[in-house]
């Protein structure tokens, strides 16, 4: 029996989801014409992204370098694109402050956006001239075999800090554990909710859920980047009160807003 | 054409979202196809992933930096895996293939398996009652461990509904909660590229 072609022209059933995005991208453009407007904009501090400066201070002061590991995802997951965003920030400071960088990458897309993205931030410090050729650099794309790597470079090269940003799996508690074995201080931002617990566990600090997400505009500081950090706050907080409302719309009988938030 | 980047990211991001919403098989059959255009970027990606490896290490090893056998070790097996898959292919019975067969997984499996010692290193840090918190969670951590084996049913009958509950009340409300924080945060990550906000992956601020 062969499956009958699709001709339809919309999925009613995900109708939900359409609003909720359309409503998302509404909070971003507000946010946003208020940042232009020059509103204050009020962001929670997030003591993991504060630590990143004391991290490459801490680093330049000792004359070692920082390594910073971007994950296991490829250009596919949003993940990799917000650790993309994070390094450009962090190679910034660690060119201003004179620290070596070094990052190795595991998919090759990734790495060599990455390697133009860090070049671009050292060219915006001032300080093109100092950036190493190979400071962004592929090392394999094959979990274990990346683990060896890394974990070498940390046990031979003993970096100051470790920045752990982007999607990890299986290898988040290896590579944590060796840093923490090193005396590194260690910050780590993961999109994996299975693997947060091993970084929790590892490392000085860790951003939780969206803060990884929010890691990049918070270290630039930009009202326009700042203006999506506040919509992304909006939106949880309607979130939260749209479970709040269909579980007591539930308990008194009513359960049409519960489905009417279940997604297909 | 400064801006002609940022408009294929548009035009291609905001259409793959328009495809989610678009059950047409002909929007449907477009879509998989465009997602095979990344394998051939990918392809043409680890060609320089793989010229950036050797370089790296080639410097390793001309300059005897520390570590330089392991660097030499990577050159070796590069060329090797990238002679030999060219001249015989990765097929059953290939060198390429014994290769992986008898040495990367081997060596992927060990590594795999340190993984329950740094377990026990990590579990012992964090199980230790510092204050309210962390006393909580080796409490926690206990009720889990026993109420996971067979013992622990026979010490007491209770222990395994606990750990059922405690798996799917707080913990599980704990996971969606960070969960749903993820779930905004990607799709503001996503919104913002699609929309120029964030242009750091073009190499520009």
């Amino acid at each position: 029996m062969s499956d009958a072609l699709v001709t339809s022209w919309f999925d009613p059933t995900r109708v939900n989801l359409l609003v909720g995005i359309a409503a998302f991208i509404g909070f971003i453009l507000i946010n946003i014409a208020r940042a232009r407007r020059g509103s204050d904009m009020y962001i929670r501090p997030m003591a993991g992204l504060k630590a990143v400066d004391e991290a490459i201070g801490r680093a330049t002061e000792m004359g070692r370098r920082v390594l910073y590991l971007p994950g296991l995802g490829d250009m596919s997951e949003v993940g990799t694109l917000a650790s993309i965003s994070i390094l450009g920030r962090v190679a910034r400071r660690t060119a201003e402050m004179g620290c070596d960088l070094d990052v190795p990458g595991y998919d090759p897309v990734a790495t060599t956006i990455m390697d133009g993205a860090a070049r671009q931030a050292y060219i915006e410090a001032g300080r093109g001239d100092a950036y190493r050729p190979g400071t962004v650099h592929y090392v394999a794309a094959q979990q274990f075999a990346y683990v060896a790597a890394v974990s070498g470079v940390m046990l031979r090269e003993r970096p100051a800090a470790n920045i752990y940003m982007g999607s990890f799996y299986a290898e988040s508690l290896f590579l944590a554990e060796t840093g923490n074995l090193t005396g590194a201080i260690q910050i780590a931002g993961c999109d994996q909710v299975t693997q947060l617990p091993f970084f929790v566990c590892a490392c000085d600090y860790t951003l939780l859920g969206e803060e990884l997400f929010a890691a990049g505009a918070f270290l630039g500081r930009e009202p326009v980047q700042l203006a999506t950090i506040a919509a992304q706050d909006w939106a949880k907080a309607l979130a939260a009160a749209m479970v709040v409302a269909s579980l007591v719309a539930s308990a008194a009988g009513h359960p049409e807003l519960g489905r009417l938030l279940q997604t297909q | 054409m400064r801006n002609g980047p940022l408009f294929v990211t548009f035009v291609v991001g905001a259409g793959l979202v328009a495809v989610f919403f678009i059950p047409h098989h002909r929007v449907q059959e477009a879509q998989s196809v465009i997602l095979d255009w990344a394998n051939v970027v990918y392809a043409f990606a680890l060609v320089l992933g793989s010229l950036s490896l050797w370089a790296s290490h080639q410097k390793k090893f001309l300059s005897r930096a520390e570590g330089w056998p392991y660097s030499l070790v990577t050159l070796a097996a590069l060329a090797f895996v990238t002679v030999a898959g060219s001249v015989q292919g990765v097929e059953e019975g290939t060198l390429v293939n014994k290769y992986y067969n008898m040495v990367n997984s081997p060596l992927a499996s060990t590594m795999f398996a340190l993984l329950a010692f740094f377990i026990a290193s990590a579990a012992f840090r964090a199980f230790r009652a510092r204050n309210a918190e962390a006393t909580l969670l080796l409490g926690t951590a206990i009720v889990m461990m026993i109420g996971r084996v067979s013992v622990g049913e026979f010490l007491w009958s209770g222990f395994p509904p606990v750990t059922e509950w405690l798996l799917d009340v707080p913990n599980l409300a704990a996971k969606r909660a960070i969960a749903l924080g993820i779930g905004l945060g990607a799709i503001s990550t996503a919104l913002k590229i699609i929309l120029g906000i964030d242009r750091t992956y073009l190499g520009r601020s």
